[in-house]
Formats: structure tokens, C-alpha cells, sequence
């Protein structure tokens, strides 16, 4: 893995194709390790309000991200 | 509602389930609602397929749009990010699995985006200003045009569809 990231930024670092998949990438990786934190602080009980505020978003910006989700993400305030 | 769906609308509702299923959607979004429109044969599907949607086209596009969703770790090993490490890290705290492979779809079901579930809520309201007490395919294509957002409107967008015409066209055929 190193080897490749080694590989990748010396050989490529100014390619675009490459920078921009990084960044999708990159991206994909938040929206996964948001969900699964949104999903599991709502497991133990905590606000949409309380969740919002530590991931400096409004309230209205989570609930309507994740409310209409499954099992305990549907769970309203 | 469902219940004044016609055959065909909810054909084409069934299609948009099997096409998520298909592709490995997590959510039934509008683009699978207007993948299901497009595999029926009424007059709404004509409309449509005249304006060069096809099933395939709008399929390729769906996956354009929505390959990034996966992870990809070449990708983030060119920023320094360890994926396999990111993984276990997060695994270790919420078990395995956590951070998918995103979850394979259940056979059963697969939920509709809000969005979607707007798109069919608004075919019963564009059918009722058209004064039919049953609801078609064509007006869940309307529903779809009203509520202009979402991925099947960035569909049309892209091929260069004016929605203003294709709703005006869809109501034509619907023979209002």
C-alpha cells in the first residue's frame, strides 16, 4: 500500500485524473465514516441537535441527510 | 395511493426496485424511477425514448454518476490514506463489516430516497389536476419533471432535454 501511494503522488501528483479521483475518493470515505458515526450516536440516544453541532452543520442539515434512513436512523426527536 | 396506481405505473415503480437492485443501489432514487418508466410500453415510455432516453443510456449514466461511491483505494493511497488500516481501525470499535463493502442489497427491499417517494406523492397530484382518478406511468414522469431535482432530472439536463416540452408532450399523450 505504501509502495503504491509512493508510486502514485511521485509519478502522477500534477495529473488532474489523479487528484480528482483522490478527492471522490476521498469523499466516499467521509460520507461512510459520517453515516456510521450519525448512525451509532443515534444508537445512544443523543439529538439530532447535539450530532449537528459537533459536526459543524445545522440540525435541519443532519436530520434531512440521515432521518429518512433505516432502522434507528428513523427514530425522531 | 399504490392502489390508484395503474398496471403500468406499477410496473414501472417494480422496475425501478429490480433496476436498484440490479445496479447495487442502496436507495431508489429518481433515476430508477425513470429507468422503470422507460421499460414500460404505453405512451409515456414513446414520449420519453423519442427524446433518446433509453434504458441503457440512462442506466450508463446512473453508474457515471454513482461509481464513485465506492471505495476505492488506489485512489486514497495517492493522498497517503491506508484504506485496509481506515478499515480496521473502524471495525475494531464497531465490528466487521462497518465500514462496508457496501452492504449488499436484501432481496426484499430496498427503500425509496425522499426524493422518489416526493416524485410518486406529486404523479398523484399531476394526475388529480388532470383529472384522472387513476394514476399512470406518464404521470409518474410528470411527478418526476415537477419535482426537477435529483438525479433523473441531471439525466435529462445532460442529454440536453427541456423539461418544459417533455412535460408538455407527456400531458399531449396522456390525453388531456
Amino acid at each position: 500500500m505504501a509502495d503504491t501511494a509512493q508510486v502514485a503522488s511521485a509519478a502522477s501528483s500534477r495529473d488532474p485524473a489523479v487528484g480528482l479521483k483522490a478527492v471522490r475518493a476521498l469523499r466516499a470515505l467521509v460520507d461512510r465514516l459520517e453515516a456510521l458515526q450519525v448512525e451509532n450516536a443515534r444508537d445512544e440516544g443523543w439529538t439530532w441537535e447535539q450530532i449537528a453541532q459537533l459536526l459543524g452543520v445545522t440540525r435541519q442539515a443532519v436530520h434531512k441527510k440521515y432521518a429518512g434512513g433505516r432502522g434507528p436512523l428513523r427514530r425522531r426527536d | 395511493m399504490l392502489e390508484r396506481f395503474t398496471s403500468e405505473a406499477r410496473a414501472a415503480v417494480v422496475g425501478a426496485q429490480q433496476e436498484a437492485r440490479r445496479l447495487g443501489a442502496e436507495r431508489i432514487g429518481t433515476e430508477y424511477l425513470l429507468l422503470g418508466l422507460l421499460e414500460q410500453d404505453g405512451p409515456a415510455a414513446a414520449v420519453l425514448t423519442g427524446h433518446g432516453l433509453t434504458r441503457d443510456a440512462v442506466a450508463a449514466a446512473i453508474v457515471a454518476h454513482t461509481g464513485g461511491d465506492e471505495l476505492d483505494a488506489e485512489a486514497l493511497s495517492t493522498l497517503g490514506i491506508d484504506l485496509d488500516a481506515v478499515r480496521s481501525t473502524v471495525e475494531e470499535v464497531f465490528g466487521p463489516g462497518a465500514l462496508g463493502a457496501r452492504p449488499r442489497p436484501k432481496r426484499g427491499h430496498i427503500p425509496f430516497t425522499p426524493r422518489a417517494k416526493k416524485v410518486l406523492e406529486l404523479s398523484l397530484r399531476e394526475a388529480l389536476a388532470m383529472g384522472s382518478r387513476t394514476i399512470s406511468d406518464g404521470h409518474i414522469a410528470l411527478g418526476l419533471l415537477r419535482e426537477g431535482h435529483g438525479l433523473a432530472m441531471k439525466v435529462l439536463h445532460d442529454r440536453g432535454i427541456d423539461p418544459q416540452a417533455l412535460r408538455t408532450e407527456l400531458r399531449a399523450a396522456l390525453g388531456s
